[in-house]
């Protein structure tokens, strides 16, 4: 089966490649092995975070003091910039709504109640402009009973340091009385598609209206909208205060909105998105890259010009260790990376962990490096690229964004 | 948590291992007043830094009689007394081809002598009975051994001294011996959540701080002389062996391998460390690859089954003779009375042996205590059973389903977990049946159970006494719904998300030495989870 | 330039702890959606699988609530194959006995023949109400059901009479699994298949006495005889592909994946030598003309708005693609891909009455896409599939090759390779 271009991984740099080659009229397809990383989304996109330990008030500026191995200074801080608003314009046009700008962060209300630099923000959520004051100074946090991942607690004692004073409340709708008696599966995503269904999200606008009575903001888990597009907003219609959603996850309800709807934009281009599906290993000739086979497709191989690998990092399996090497399993390219494990780990847990920094080698074009010698048509993007621990620097959409549309570009010129 | 500064206790015992334990219930139940301290957590110490063997004591028949026969009759004694902590799963020594047949029957003869039953298998039947053991093995012996939660063990005993009378102090550190000239007359204790120190008073004072009683000791002014072997063990993700699996040769590295649980644990490793690193064990990378190449051999299938952990513990032997690897040495007690060995009156120090041999250690002690306060009062912990061991099992069913939970998985768990205790979780609104722990079936009603009732100060404990966090993810999913639990019943929120990422930090340490393959994933993702997305920090408050 | 073999040193190799807890599988899960009694694929897959480890006792009969349709392992990012631990936990924990209606509604063959066999009165009776009404509270068998008709004339009967002997005339030839439906209910798609494959040079031929593939006496607990079927199956199929060099081909995507996974992940059935070359027609075909060897020629004339909808077999084979990629290519089809979602009625389970309501649940987001799709008709590979639709819609359903052998124009077709 023939294509223009096939990208491996269908998570936030996979879809943004596939949809930025496809509105450019490439024929794509995209292999993603499950579903992706984008299903614990926290609902904001982080560019750069930190720096140097530094919390970031200019990503753009503070961008220069990165190492020059870092994703950024290889893609070239020229071109960052544009490609920022790149990034943007290509989700919006997707059908995300989005708040922020790259030249300054804003900041957003963590699940544990502290504020966090971040780039772009869903509008499901609330961006902050500075991250000691706080616009209301009485909350209500709204919790369902039984909802075990919704912290109640630690946004309040966030909050207090906020100087906010909030008090908690539980609210209990029959709706959800069937999956309560389920003892595992009182998860977020079960209570969204409650709502999703229309007619809970009247009544519990009537009752968080009761119970926000006296206060100036309502708190509640981002429960609202997986599968319906509207109910986020319907629910701020509804309810007379201001509404501050906060993450309530695994998994994420605004996360599988926004994979669902890059998938879908790709897919209304014309592309090919294959779930379910593993790529098993590649026909190479004269170091390029012919075609893959995969597991579902056996015999019928996938034939294209281009590809582009964005198998993510170890949560996905783009990088695979044991207990004595480090290695890519689809193609066995070159890993940046210790062998010796025990130079892989920090034995304090919080500190910067040397894994988080591997991932595949590359050339200055982003091209996968197999034995030294770069793959002509093989680009790589996002987090299976090494050079970075995007956990530290709050940058990991942010590199999985620029470098995708980096790749997309080498291989639209 | 009662206690009374200004009384007089008969007796105060240092370690809330199974011997201080063991022997405050001992002392409780002979009618003393007593005061248990410990300066962290019940069993934090070497009771449950082991492979969780209830030992029939063939492991030790050939090499040392004495302690094989005590091991087999208190093996008999917890089986009455503590259903609820052990698994009668019984224990194959194996042969492998590399190993010498002729020990097989020396083994035999030696176990007989002690007291403990034999049975030689035909392999091909062995691997019948037991599918995960190498098939290449060319002979085979059955034994009574078992396994047994330290945790558990050790709880029930506090708990049955605490209905005894007993006052219970964790969290507080011994940090003097308070001494009246020559008589010990209480303790200094450094109260870890007050941040302050207290002091309390007893007419005796009794040592049973494991390894930690050669700096207990120091305290008091006398010298024991602690022979400190690291010994390291692998957790494996669940359950590859129905059996306990050993190999039928000399004590050597890695020939245990014992189902605990959901789990099972292969060990262990034997290295002499000075006594300053006891609270600083680490495991290596060679103690890793040594356990998992001496492992396979037992069972193949370990070479391709998830390690969820890696951790050690320290030996407590009374050093003795000059023996480096610290294994020729008896694992038999010690006790001694510091009237008669160093003219100290009223402290006394009970050491050495093992966690199979916990009530005999308690009641040589308690006997020694007893002796010196003039009180005569016969032993009985070797018939009456421990808290949640009191009935049959098939009460025990009866009771679980009646009272509480819908839900197969969370109820099953809970009873095995806290035996006829587990009437106790309470049926409140469906919310309770909610699991926090997915991996191991804990439930909200558990988690408020031993909250309330099981002396938890923070996740950590809470881990101990219910499993939440011991599971595949290691506490990816459920710590954070576990701590808002806590954080309903602490002060400070605040100090409940410190409380949250140490718990996090311990679950590393033992993920480390191991984190490759899916353990490398997970911990990338909880990562992502706690620090990237919650914005959890070391220091939160 | 081969990548590194894979080394199982301490990576797990125990499928179900490569889960690492991350909870997507029960977003994806049509039946917890709707029956909280279900306790959902991750507890029912890799996280009950650990307790089971440590004791039996710990089996939850719930999990009969598993339709099998494998959405849970197309979702999983960790490649956990959880549908087969909760099936093969059934396998080997249940202790519940089929009930007589399972036996009925498992044996689709041996009731096929039979029905078939006196099918006029068969089909009126059991299309009768008050038949209905005994089957509901008799046999648990749902009265909203309607059985599929049985034909009088097997489909197996009809080749042997009117099509066997022309097969002899082609130069290559395939194997064609009809399965129960084509056989007993709907010889139609059968006739369909060598239409379309004659056009494409194919001679079809029948194996050597197939079985049912066994999906329906998996899902209803008749291990032992699914186990039988599956052996004479696998003997059957290699007669052809290995001996006769000729490649099985069928119509029904539960009945080939059936064959090719259940078999070895389930029943411990080894198929390695037949797998390969045991798929769907519309694979096949799409085969040939991506390599170049076949070029079809539809009418002119053939003007349709169609729904693609994904079986959920075919999503966990992620063969779709090959069904809809043939349908674009007839120039008068204006096609629509459905969202991907189960219909509900996943076999046999769909037909008890303590599933009815769920399976309706199940389907409704399904049902509401296809009502509101104004197509002409719903293409689909799965036969119960079609059942379902057909009987909760107002929408009729067809099978690919059927639409390509009503499209296409066999003459035509045919003069290009035999130029």
């Amino acid at each position: 089966m023939k294509f223009d271009n096939i990208i491996i991984g269908g998570g936030l740099s996979g879809l943004t490649c596939g949809i930025k080659l496809a509105e450019q009229g490439k024929k794509c397809a995209i292999v993603s092995s499950g579903q992706s990383a984008i299903h614990f989304f926290s609902g904001s996109f982080d560019l750069l975070g930190k720096a140097n330990g530094e919390e970031v008030t200019n990503p753009l500026e503070s961008m220069k003091s990165l190492p020059e191995n870092h994703p950024y200074k290889r893609v070239g801080l020229d071109k960052i910039e544009r490609l920022t608003n790149d990034a943007l314009h290509l989700l919006v046009r997707s059908g995300l709504n989005l708040n922020g700008q790259a030249d300054r962060n804003h900041y957003t209300l963590t699940p544990m109640g502290v504020m966090k630099p971040t780039w772009l923000t869903l509008s499901d959520f609330t961006s902050f402009d500075q991250k000691d004051s706080f616009p209301w100074k009485k909350a209500v946090i709204l919790n369902f009973s039984g909802f075990l991942d919704f912290h109640t607690l630690f946004i309040k004692d966030g909050l207090k340091k906020l100087d906010v004073q909030a008090q908690i409340k539980t609210v209990s709708m029959k709706q959800f009385e069937a999956i309560r008696k389920n003892p595992s599966e009182m998860r977020s995503t079960n209570i969204a598609k409650e709502f999703d269904k229309e007619n809970a999200i009247e009544e519990f606008a009537q009752k968080a209206n009761v119970l926000s009575d006296g206060f100036d903001v309502v708190i509640l888990p981002a429960v609202f909208g997986l599968f319906n597009k509207t109910i986020a907003d319907k629910l701020k219609e509804k309810i007379e205060k201001p509404v501050l959603l906060l993450p309530a996850i695994p998994p994420s309800v605004p996360g599988i909105r926004t994979q669902i709807t890059l998938r879908e934009r790709f897919q209304e281009l014309g592309g090919t998105y294959l779930l379910g599906d593993n790529v098993e290993e590649g026909v190479f000739e004269n170091g390029r890259l012919l075609e893959i086979r995969t597991n579902n497709h056996g015999d019928i191989k996938f034939e294209a010009d281009q590809f582009i690998l964005a198998s993510g990092s170890f949560y996905s399996k783009g990088i695979v260790a044991t207990h004595d090497k480090l290695y890519e399993p689809i193609f066995g390219l070159d890993i940046d990376g210790d062998s010796n494990r025990e130079k892989w780990f920090d034995e304090k847990i919080f500190n910067d962990q040397a894994f988080m920094h591997y991932g595949v080698k590359t050339d200055q074009k982003f091209r996968a490096l197999m034995n030294g010698e770069p793959v002509e048509n093989l680009y790589v993007a996002g987090s299976v690229l090494g050079g970075a621990n995007p956990l530290k620097e709050g940058s990991g959409a942010g590199i999985s964004l620029l470098t995708s549309l980096h790749a997309a570009e080498q291989i639209l010129k | 948590m009662n206690k009374n500064r200004s009384k007089e206790y008969d007796v105060i015992i240092i370690g809330g291992g199974a011997t201080g334990a063991g022997t405050a219930r001992d002392c409780a139940m002979r009618g003393l007043s007593v005061l248990l301290v410990e300066r962290h957590d019940f069993a934090t110490g070497a009771t449950g830094r082991n492979h969780g063997l209830l030992h029939s004591g063939a492991r030790y028949a050939v090499t040392d009689h004495e302690s094989a026969a005590e091991c087999i009759e208190e093996n008999m004694i917890l089986r009455k007394i503590a259903n609820h902590c052990i698994e009668e799963n019984n224990g194959l020594f194996l042969t492998l081809p590399e190993d010498d047949i002729a020990f097989q029957s020396q083994f035999v003869d030696a176990c007989t002598s002690a007291g403990i039953s034999t049975e030689i298998i035909d392999p091909k039947l062995a691997l019948r009975m037991e599918p995960s053991a190498n098939p290449d093995i060319i002979g085979a012996v059955k034994v009574p051994d078992g396994s047994v939660d330290p945790f558990r063990l050790t709880m029930s005993n506090a708990l049955d001294a605490k209905l005894k009378g007993a006052d219970i102090l964790t969290q507080h550190e011994v940090v003097d011996i308070l001494k009246d000239q020559d008589r010990v007359n209480g303790v200094e204790l450094f109260d870890h959540a007050k941040k302050e120190k207290v002091k309390y008073y007893g007419k005796i004072v009794c040592n049973a701080a494991g390894i930690w009683g050669h700096n207990i000791a120091r305290f008091a002014g006398v010298n024991i002389n602690m022979f400190p072997a690291k010994g390291s063990l692998l957790i494996f993700g669940h359950r590859v062996n129905k059996m306990v699996l050993n190999r039928c040769r000399k004590p050597a590295n890695a020939d245990i391998l014992v189902p605990g649980d959901t789990i099972c644990l292969i060990g262990t490793t034997s290295e002499r460390i000075p006594i300053e690193e006891i609270d600083n064990m680490y495991v290596s990378k060679d103690d890793v690859d040594v356990l998992i190449r001496e492992g396979v051999k037992l069972s193949p299938s370990l070479a391709t089954t998830r390690i969820l952990r890696a951790y050690a513990g320290v030996r407590p032997l009374v050093a003795a003779d000059d023996d480096p690897s610290g294994r020729s040495i008896s694992r038999g007690i010690v006790l001694m009375d510091h009237k008669e060995r160093d003219g100290l009156e009223g402290f006394i120090t009970i050491t050495g042996g093992k966690l199979m041999t916990y009530r005999l250690m308690a009641e040589e002690a308690t006997d020694l205590i007893c002796k010196k306060l003039d009180v005569d009062k016969k032993c009985e912990t070797a018939n009456i059973p421990l808290q949640g061991s009191e009935k049959s099992d098939e009460t025990l069913n009866n009771v679980s389903q009646k009272v509480y939970s819908v839900n197969g998985i969370t109820q099953k768990s809970a009873k095995d977990r806290h035996g006829s205790l587990a009437h106790k979780i309470a049926k409140g609104d469906e919310n309770e049946d909610s699991m926090v722990c997915e991996c191991e079936g804990v439930s909200i009603g558990e988690v408020k159970y031993a909250i309330n009732e099981l002396h938890v100060n923070n996740l950590i404990d809470l881990r101990r006494r219910t499993r939440v966090g011991m599971g595949t993810c290691q506490g990816e999913l459920c710590a954070c719904r576990a701590a808002g639990l806590l954080c309903e019943s602490m002060e400070e929120p605040g100090k409940a998300k410190d409380d949250l990422a140490n718990f996090l930090q311990e679950r590393w340490k033992g993920m480390s030495p191991i984190a490759w393959g899916e353990t490398i994933n997970e911990i990338q993702f909880t990562s992502w989870i706690y620090e990237g997305i919650y914005g959890l920090k070391p220091d939160n408050n | 330039m081969k990548k590194e073999i894979f080394e199982p040193y301490n990576v797990s190799d125990n499928n179900f702890e490569q889960c690492v807890k991350c909870t997507i599988c029960t977003v994806y899960c049509p039946v917890l959606e709707v029956n909280p009694d279900y306790p959902g694929p991750k507890q029912s897959g890799p996280d009950g699988e650990r307790m089971r480890l440590k004791d039996p006792a710990f089996y939850d009969e719930a999990l009969k609530l598993c339709l099998n349709c494998k959405r849970c392992e197309v979702a999983c990012p960790s490649g956990v194959k959880i549908g087969d631990i909760i099936q093969s936990a059934r396998i080997k924990y249940s202790k519940s006995k089929p009930k007589l209606r399972d036996m009925i509604l498992a044996n689709t063959d041996i009731v096929g023949t039979m029905a078939s066999t006196f099918a006029p009165i068969v089909n009126t009776a059991v299309a009768l109400k008050p038949v209905r009404k005994v089957m509901d509270s008799v046999l648990k068998i749902d009265h909203h059901r309607m059985f599929p008709k049985y034909t009088g004339l097997r489909f197996e009967t009809w080749y042997r009479r009117y099509a066997e002997k022309k097969q002899q005339e082609f130069k290559k030839h395939v194997s064609y699994f009809h399965g129960c439906y084509v056989n007993y209910n709907f010889p139609q798609q059968g006739k369909d298949l060598i239409k379309v494959m004659n056009a494409a040079g194919y001679g079809v031929h029948l194996l050597e006495k197939e079985k049912c593939c066994g999906v329906a006496l998996i899902s209803n607990g008749l291990i032992k005889q699914a186990t039988k079927q599956a052996k004479h199956n696998v003997e059957a199929f290699k007669k052809s592909i290995v001996d006769k060099k000729m490649p099985v081909i069928s119509t029904s995507s539960t009945c080939i994946f059936t064959i090719r996974d259940e078999y070895p992940h389930l029943l411990g059935v080894k198929n390695e030598e037949i797998r390969n070359d045991s798929e769907l027609a519309t694979r096949f075909i799409f085969r040939l003309i991506d390599e170049g060897k076949l070029n079809l020629v539809f009418k002119k004339n053939y003007k349709k708005r169609i729904a693609y909808h994904t079986p959920c077999h075919m999503e966990k084979l992620g063969w779709s693609i090959y069904s809809t990629s043939l349908l674009k290519m007839i120039p008068g089809v204006e096609l629509v891909q459905l969202e991907s979602q189960c219909c509900g009625i996943a076999g046999t389970y769909g037909f008890k009455k303590e599933n009815y309501q769920t399976s309706q649940e199940v389907g409704k987001p399904l049902f509401d896409q296809i009502e509101n799709s104004k197509v002409d008709f719903v293409a689909t590979d799965c036969e119960t599939c079609k059942w379902q639709i057909e009987m909760s819609t107002s929408s009729k359903v067809q099978h690919p090759i059927s639409i390509l052998a009503e499209a296409i124009d066999v003459e035509a077709t045919m003069k290009l390779w035999q130029k």
